[in-house]
């Protein structure tokens, strides 16, 4: 097992070094004069010129790279015009807003879905197994930009239950957990369900029926586990998604997230930050999923002597 | 007679998307208290089935017609409570795949233990305890109780799965042991299954299609096809002088170490696809001996010998 | 694969025959729409503003679901807009699957240090979120169609490419094929003949899943003002600019939301069924 954690590391490095180049480039595959990009339009010639020396756009492309790359090592991710100041000043505190609602997210996304799955997992053909495959193929079909702004007018407008934008209080955190959680909640359904499936059609446990246990002891209890395993890769997985930047939800809500930045970054032409952002998305995705995957080797004992 | 399992006239059918299959078609059996039944036949020809229906563990698109008895009473009708009781208890299984038929997500000591638990009442530490004890008399050192099944080679998958299934020290003993195995590992459990026969008595039913084995363990064999016996009676007998078609090919393909070189028996044609069965003898297409009576009528088993029974026109069989 | 039994699977799967017949409905009317729409979606009419829908109280040349803030008729719109987004979303599925195809083929066939490239090349798209991807890339490019329609395929081949691999590997190391290699036949008439026609099934479900999708992502990236640009109408940027006029006008929204969420629904109903119709057996 060491060996695969191991293996995913190194391709987790290899992986983000990819992707920082792909990022240094960004800015040099615009048309145009990379260095304008980088300033807000006011800038003078002589900040211009600053600037050009700076990202060293005179110096053969491998050198830039090694320039940029040292800088983002040490922390250093360019300035951004919007905020005026430097890129890695503003991130951790979107990035501590952003975890907040993936958190709400992930407990309201799991607390109905995971029981639901399972029962209808356990129950092929029967009412709750309809209900819970119309259920999720319903929630795999509410884009978030109509969920987000269905809520909207539905709670909001309409209703006038919660506020439709903004942080505070635990109101104003309620309609963006709800759109991200609805359509995760349909897809870890789907799993939980499609995992029971396979769980009870295992030898393993008709040979558990063999030996005299009841039904539902074997379903809360010897069924249950192995059915979860999928589910857990899911959540973590989504983690890695909503942390990374749920860019149209904070955008509706204007919750001051990663994803609502990536999106100001972009309207504003910020393109320091619109560069750092998609390296630090990546990384955080990235990374996630690699801590996913290693926590799964430890729970799936399948696993344990890759 | 009190047989302790008497199998009367069992059919099993299973529906699947594109046809019924007929697995099993009036199955006769009975095994008595002490006594090592060999259940042959090739791959399809119901032998798991039969195993899976004695404990009524057939799955949902499965119907059947006829009757099993446990000591007396119909597993189809028992209250589940009664079947539970039995199930691990006095009836055991041991099951064909050892890479499949053990929960990987549970160490190797809960699965045995989970037995003891159920139905002799005990705590989880003893349970354990014992679990371990049962470990070493199949020949597993006693800490590998927590071990995950992964961790063990698969003829110690194999030996786990025999020692959940004595745990409580069933009357009868349904097993299937896997071919998936080195040949010397076979012949080390079947040593171990034959040890524990004897020492406490269990009745056996061997399911597996190997003759070799039967011959090494059991009192009586039963030869399966198209789900139905066609030929029963003791090792003895039916080895010896094999009266249907079918066992002779099965005997006669057996290469022999110490006869002249012949050529091995090949039994002509495909097993009888349970989705359609031929009509009246259910093997007269690869039959050599057959006539027109074979196509039109199933044959009854008719009894050869006291410990001889047979299912076969050319044989007798019927009235004619 | 037997046909009889394709064909009466599909009968039998509900939601294969909702989404189908959904989306035929759909894609009919959309793409059909310019012969029978009664305004020009693009072209503005102040005078005719923020008009309710009428429903069906002038027939059809009325403004059946009204009037947007620039006084051009909700439905043209919204028929229009399907129709392009429909079309771009079966452009990028087309050419996603061509390259995925090609480049998992060459990967699973050839193996080694080729496959292995490959494999990390999809490792890098597959690290980076689709949406922050495509959010990227068209702000240094500049929003055009012929942009969007790249920056779509490039966010999401991977899975075909993955998907074919697999099936290639799986096929490759089965017996017909070694016995055609025996036999004397080229490495690309194996794959041709005997590696192709096995991954097709999986492709055809992961293809009618990936237009839902891609709806999904191109309504996003207009909803941001990076895809679809106005005036030409798309139901994400319709939902962006409805959006101001949720209080007083909610049709503006609630019109082109619904069409989205219909037409996703019919994909995803579509993209299930046909997984269950080629393989029942399947659970998920």
């Amino acid at each position: 097992m060491l060996k695969y954690i191991i293996k995913r590391l190194l391709q987790t490095v290899v992986v983000l070094f990819i992707v920082s180049i792909f990022s240094f480039l960004l800015i040099r595959i615009a048309p145009g004069n990379p260095a304008l990009l980088m300033l807000p339009d006011t800038a003078s010639e002589e900040q211009v010129k600053d600037m050009e020396a700076n990202l060293g756009l005179d110096k053969p492309l491998i050198n830039q790279y090694f320039h940029y790359m040292s800088g983002v090592l040490k922390g250093d991710l360019g300035n951004s015009t919007t905020y005026r100041v430097p890129v890695a000043d503003v991130i951790p505190e979107r990035l501590i807003t952003t975890a907040k609602l993936t958190l709400t997210t992930i407990i309201l996304g799991t607390l109905i879905s995971i029981p639901l799955g399972i029962v209808a997992g356990a129950h092929r053909g029967t009412a709750v197994d309809f209900f819970s495959m119309f259920f999720a193929l319903l929630g795999q079909s509410m884009s978030p930009v109509w969920l987000a702004v269905l809520n909207v007018y539905v709670f909001s407008v309409v209703l006038d239950w919660f506020p439709s934008m903004g942080t505070g209080g635990l109101k104003y955190i309620i309609l963006p957990t709800i759109t991200l959680a609805y359509p995760m909640a349909a897809k870890i359904t789907r799993v939980a369900r499609s995992g029971m499936i396979d769980t009870l059609s295992e030898d393993y446990i008709t040979s558990t029926y063999a030996k005299g246990i009841k039904r539902s002891v074997v379903y809360r209890k010897y069924a249950l586990k192995n059915a979860l395993i999928p589910v857990i890769t899911l959540i973590g997985i989504q983690i890695a998604q909503f942390l990374a930047g749920t860019v149209v939800v904070e955008t509706v809500f204007s919750w001051p997230g990663t994803g609502q930045l990536i999106n100001q970054a972009v309207q504003n032409r910020d393109y320091a930050l619109v560069q750092s952002m998609l390296l630090i998305s990546a990384a955080i995705f990235t990374i996630i999923n690699l801590l996913v995957d290693i926590i799964n080797s430890f729970i799936d004992p399948r696993m344990r002597l890759e | 007679m009190d047989h302790l399992l008497q199998i009367q006239d069992l059919c099993v059918e299973f529906k699947t998307e594109r046809a019924v299959s007929k697995a099993l078609n009036g199955v006769n059996l009975t095994v008595d208290k002490g006594e090592s039944l060999g259940l042959v036949g090739e791959s399809g020809a119901g032998k798991t089935t039969t195993a899976l229906a004695s404990l009524n563990l057939l799955s949902k698109n499965a119907s059947h017609k006829g009757d099993i008895r446990f000591q007396g009473k119909s597993v189809f009708q028992m209250k589940d409570k009664e079947l539970l009781d039995i199930r691990g208890d006095k009836i055991s299984m041991i099951f064909q795949n050892p890479l499949t038929a053990l929960n990987p997500v549970f160490t190797v000591g809960e699965q045995i233990a989970m037995v003891l638990r159920v139905h002799r009442g005990m705590n989880k530490k003893d349970a354990r305890k014992q679990a371990g004890e049962l470990l070493e008399m199949v020949g597993i050192p006693r800490n590998r109780v927590h071990d995950f099944p992964n961790q063990l080679s698969g003829g110690m998958r194999q030996r786990v799965g025999i020692a959940s299934s004595l745990a409580c020290n069933p009357e009868l003993l349904i097993a299937e042991p896997t071919t998936a195995l080195d040949v010397t590992i076979q012949a080390q459990i079947l040593e171990l299954m034959k040890n524990l026969q004897e020492q406490y008595n269990t009745s056996l039913i061997m399911i597996t299609h190997n003759l070799g084995i039967i011959a090494e363990l059991c009192h009586k064999v039963a030869v399966m096809y198209a789900g139905r016996i066609i030929e029963y009676g003791t090792v003895r007998e039916v080895f010896s002088t094999p009266l249907h078609p079918y066992t002779r090919g099965l005997l006669g393909a057996l290469p022999s170490l110490d006869e002249d070189k012949k050529r091995l028996t090949a039994i002509p044609g495909n097993v009888a696809d349970p989705r359609k069965l031929p009509t009246g003898c259910r093997f007269h297409p690869r039959c050599d001996l057959q006539d027109n009576k074979c196509a039109d009528k199933c044959p009854e088993m008719i009894c050869i010998t006291e410990d001889h029974y047979v299912e076969c026109w050319y044989h007798g069989g019927g009235n004619d | 694969m037997d046909k009889k039994v394709l064909l009466k699977r599909m009968k039998g799967n509900p939601f294969f025959v909702i989404g189908a017949i959904l989306a035929l409905v759909i894609l009919i009317v959309c793409f059909c729409s310019p012969l029978f729409i009664r305004f020009n979606p693009i072209v503005n009419s102040t005078a005719e503003k923020l008009h309710s829908p009428e429903g069906l109280k002038n027939g059809l040349s009325g403004h059946i679901f009204g009037t947007d803030q620039l006084g051009r008729d909700v439905l043209s719109r919204l028929l229009i807009g399907g129709r392009f987004s429909l079309l771009i979303a079966f452009i990028v599925v087309i050419l996603q699957t061509l390259i995925g195809t090609i480049l998992g083929i060459i990967a699973g066939y050839i193996g080694g240090i080729v496959d292995s490239v490959i494999m990390r090349l999809c490792d890098v798209f597959l690290a980076i979120p689709n949406l922050i991807l495509a959010i990227a890339i068209m702000s240094v490019l500049g929003s055009s169609p012929k942009n969007l329609v790249i920056v779509l395929v490039v966010s999401g081949w991977v899975s075909y490419c993955k998907v074919t691999r697999n099936s290639v590997r799986v096929v490759k190391n089965q017996d017909f094929v070694h016995a055609s290699q025996v036999m004397g036949a080229g490495k690309m008439h194996i794959m041709m003949t005997q590696i192709f026609p096995n991954v097709t099934t999986n492709l055809i479900i992961l293809a009618s899943q990936e237009i839902g999708n891609t709806i999904l992502i191109e309504a996003a990236l207009s909803f941001l003002s990076l895809g679809i640009q106005p005036p030409t109408p798309s139901w994400g940027n319709m939902i962006s600019t409805g959006r101001t006029y949720l209080m007083v006008r909610p049709w503006l929204v609630l019109v082109p939301g619904i069409a989205l969420m219909l037409t996703v629904l019919a994909f995803n109903f579509l993209g299930d069924g046909l997984r269950d119709v080629f393989d029942p057996k399947r659970v998920s």
